[in-house]
């Protein structure tokens, strides 16, 4: 019983230690953050502030800037994890056994190394106007010169940066769905949907499909957050305007006015409270110890 | 489970949270004594307190020619001669701003930067939140080199530089052209636009620097001269006169690069689209890069450069003294070894850079003068006699600023 005792007491100081290390290192530096930002914004901080004021915020609230660029960035991360999603169930079930073993299994794995930038350098080497995939086009005659060839980095359709997202995106989610394929035994629950009478399409929709989405909400609003708030590939690759929110909350930051300096954390602020929202949403069910 | 976690991580979470906090405190309390300032000592003295000091130095590293300059040249001499080292860091503009401004606002005695190289600006800025030291110009004995009464010299964007930062280098904007697609290049404004209308596709500029001080000349060719933008900033006259240039680039920017519907995003972006024969054109706010970029290959030997007749902006690049530099006495040595007619010519001549003097040829002491006069000629740039009657003064910062802001709006449509 003593030692039993004992024993809890411990547990409780290692989950305290654990709970105040977690505070220190990850609550704490975000939450001075936030309060720093907050304050900079309404004047109560920086080098430039004169006391309290509003005038930063309705500023920022009357220009279309920010909130087109939020509303570009949320449609950009959209249609990536949309492209993404459909990519890579497809690879996992197209490529089950393949994905095991053998050359498909090392090179699918490939991809999630390379950090951002090099995945846009490698978009900006493929698709840009005198890349190697216009070199090909002028090769077999459809252009004469660069300028014909359709504009997909710094293009008002984003299809660089979409493209740079897909590169990283679609090989872990092809790992992802293919691993869950396996743990949740989806082909015997196929195979049980058949023999019931069902068809290979009920099979996708009512087993295969709500079943990826469960056990892959938080990682697709995780992934929507990570491109949402993207920042080397829409700066390398991106369109001028509007910017995606973190290219725009740096150029605000950096600008040679300091006097805008202010609407780069409401920018940032802003980001952080959509960012918030998304979370509470997804996880408002999950347990942390689930087996994701 | 439990028993897993008692014995070794019962002890070892604590430690981490222990040692964790004693780095944050120590971190926090990194607080070194202020050295004596150098501005009170001779410069023999500072020579000795420099010897041993690692100087930071941030900068523009966009271009190999002048990253080997500073590299393989001006770090190597600084150690052997000074015993100074010399760490070269990646920052430009806004980030050295941005830098300096959290470090102030954060109260740190020491900041991560000694030395800066800057423009007008980036001066303008700084000065605004006081994060340069000095007067110090007055200090350096190569500065008896310089004439500061030189208006394209001694001010900065229309601001008198009072000693806060050392000239290092000047130079003229300049357009390069392909002379193998153009025969002979427009040099007006008005030839331009039908050069443009002419040739869809074939120009633009950078949303940048270069491409704001380009718009800064067409201003002031709109203005009808330098005289009507000259001085301090005035809303009034910015108003007038750059509603005249919207509405020229306006007019002409839908045979620009992708319809005008977007610009590079720097000047790299658009020597590689014309390196690429995307462009026929390409600036720079250097006269005689188009000999450097020649010299590396980038561009093809066919490059040439030009100076609209209207005029082009002419201005100087300068070194600051970060106001919580760590080693002052260090950097003031670096510059004053920046300054030195040695470095001056290493760096003029167009196979190592190509950046003009800041020296006044009539100051220097024998055989300076003959050994900058017979430096390697330009071969595709104009010399800079040439162009120097259509040198334009920089308009105050406020200009360049409100050009930024207003260049998104009125032209991007933002």
């Amino acid at each position: 019983m003593k030692s039993w005792v004992s024993e809890r007491l411990r547990h409780r100081g290692w989950e305290a230690s654990a709970f105040a290390i977690y505070l220190v290192v990850g609550v704490l530096p975000i939450a001075a953050g936030l309060i720093y930002a907050l304050a900079y914004s309404v004047g109560l901080a920086g080098l430039l502030g004169k006391g309290f004021t509003l005038a930063h915020w309705t500023s920022l609230a009357g220009q279309a800037e920010v909130w087109l660029s939020l509303l570009t960035s949320a449609l950009i991360a959209a249609a990536t994890m949309f492209l993404t999603l459909l990519a890579g169930a497809c690879f996992a079930l197209g490529l089950r056994t393949r994905l095991r073993q053998g050359v498909v299994a090392y090179v699918v794995y490939f991809p999630l190394a390379l950090p951002a930038t090099v995945a846009a350098f490698f978009v900006f080497q493929a698709l840009s106007d005198a890349g190697l995939l216009a070199r090909v086009f002028h090769a077999l005659g459809f252009i004469r010169r660069p300028g014909e060839f359709p504009a997909m980095i710094h293009d008002s359709w984003s299809l660089g940066v979409i493209a740079a997202f897909l590169i990283l995106s679609v090989p872990y989610f092809t790992l992802f769905f293919s691993q869950v394929y396996r743990t949740e035994h989806l082909e015997e629950l196929c195979r049980l949907t058949l023999t019931l009478g069902g068809k290979r399409r009920d099979c996708l929709r009512r087993v295969i499909g709500p079943i990826f989405w469960r056990r892959g909400r938080s990682h697709i609003v995780l992934w929507f957050i990570a491109m949402f708030g993207g920042y080397e590939i829409p700066l390398l690759l991106g369109r001028q305007t509007p910017q995606m929110i973190s290219v725009l909350t740096m150029r605000k930051y950096q600008m040679f006015d300091l006097a805008s300096k202010p609407q780069a954390f409401i920018a940032a602020l802003l980001y952080f409270a959509i960012v918030s929202l998304l979370m509470l949403w997804a996880f408002r069910d999950e347990r942390l110890d689930r087996d994701v | 489970m439990s028993s897993f976690l008692s014995r070794p991580f019962g002890r070892v979470v604590p430690a981490l949270l222990a040692g964790t906090l004693l780095w944050l405190a120590m971190a926090c309390g990194r607080q070194e004594a202020p050295a004596p300032d150098p501005i009170t000592m001779e410069w023999s003295a500072i020579e000795t307190a420099a010897r041993g000091q690692a100087v930071t130095m941030a900068m523009w590293m966009g271009d190999p020619y002048i990253n080997s300059y500073m590299r393989d040249y001006v770090a190597v001499e600084l150690e052997k001669r000074y015993g100074v080292r010399l760490n070269i860091v990646g920052a430009q503009g806004g980030q050295i701003v941005s830098a300096i401004m959290t470090e102030k606002e954060a109260g740190t005695a020491t900041g991560a930067y000694d030395l800066v190289w800057i423009n007008g600006e980036t001066f303008y800025q700084l000065r605004q939140i006081e994060g340069l030291y000095g007067p110090f110009t007055e200090k350096l004995p190569n500065a008896a080199y310089i004439d500061f009464d030189n208006p394209f010299i001694g001010i900065d964007f229309q601001q008198p530089i009072d000693g806060y930062e050392c000239p290092w280098g000047n130079v003229q904007m300049a357009l390069i052209y392909n002379s193998e697609r153009v025969a002979e290049p427009p040099r007006t404004r008005a030839a331009l636009a039908e050069w443009v209308a002419a040739h869809p596709g074939r120009f633009t500029f950078d949303s940048s620097f270069t491409g704001m001080t380009l718009l800064k000349s067409w201003m002031i060719d709109l203005a009808g001269g330098p005289e009507h933008l000259a001085g301090p900033f005035s809303e009034e006259r910015y108003r007038e006169h750059s509603a005249k240039l919207w509405a020229f680039v306006n007019e002409i920017k839908p045979n620009f690069w992708r319809e005008g519907r977007s610009f590079p995003s720097s000047v790299a972006q658009m020597h590689q689209m014309f390196a690429n024969g995307e462009l026929d054109f390409t600036m720079s706010n250097n006269d005689g890069e188009v000999d450097n970029k020649v010299l590396q290959g980038l561009f093809p030997e066919t490059a040439r450069a030009f100076v609209f007749e209207g005029g082009t902006i002419q201005n100087s690049h300068y070194l600051g003294i970060v106001a919580n530099a760590p080693n002052k006495a260090g950097a003031l040595t670096v510059i004053n070894f920046m300054i030195s007619p040695e470095a001056q010519l290493e760096k003029q001549d167009p196979a190592i850079w190509g950046d003009g003097t800041v020296l006044a040829l009539d100051r220097l002491p024998q055989p300076w003068p003959e050994r900058f006069l017979s430096l390697p000629n330009r071969r595709f740039a104009p010399p800079r006699a040439e162009i120097q009657d259509k040198a334009l003064m920089e308009l105050a910062p406020e200009y360049m600023i409100r050009l930024y802001d207003d260049f998104r709006r009125e032209v991007l449509g933002e």
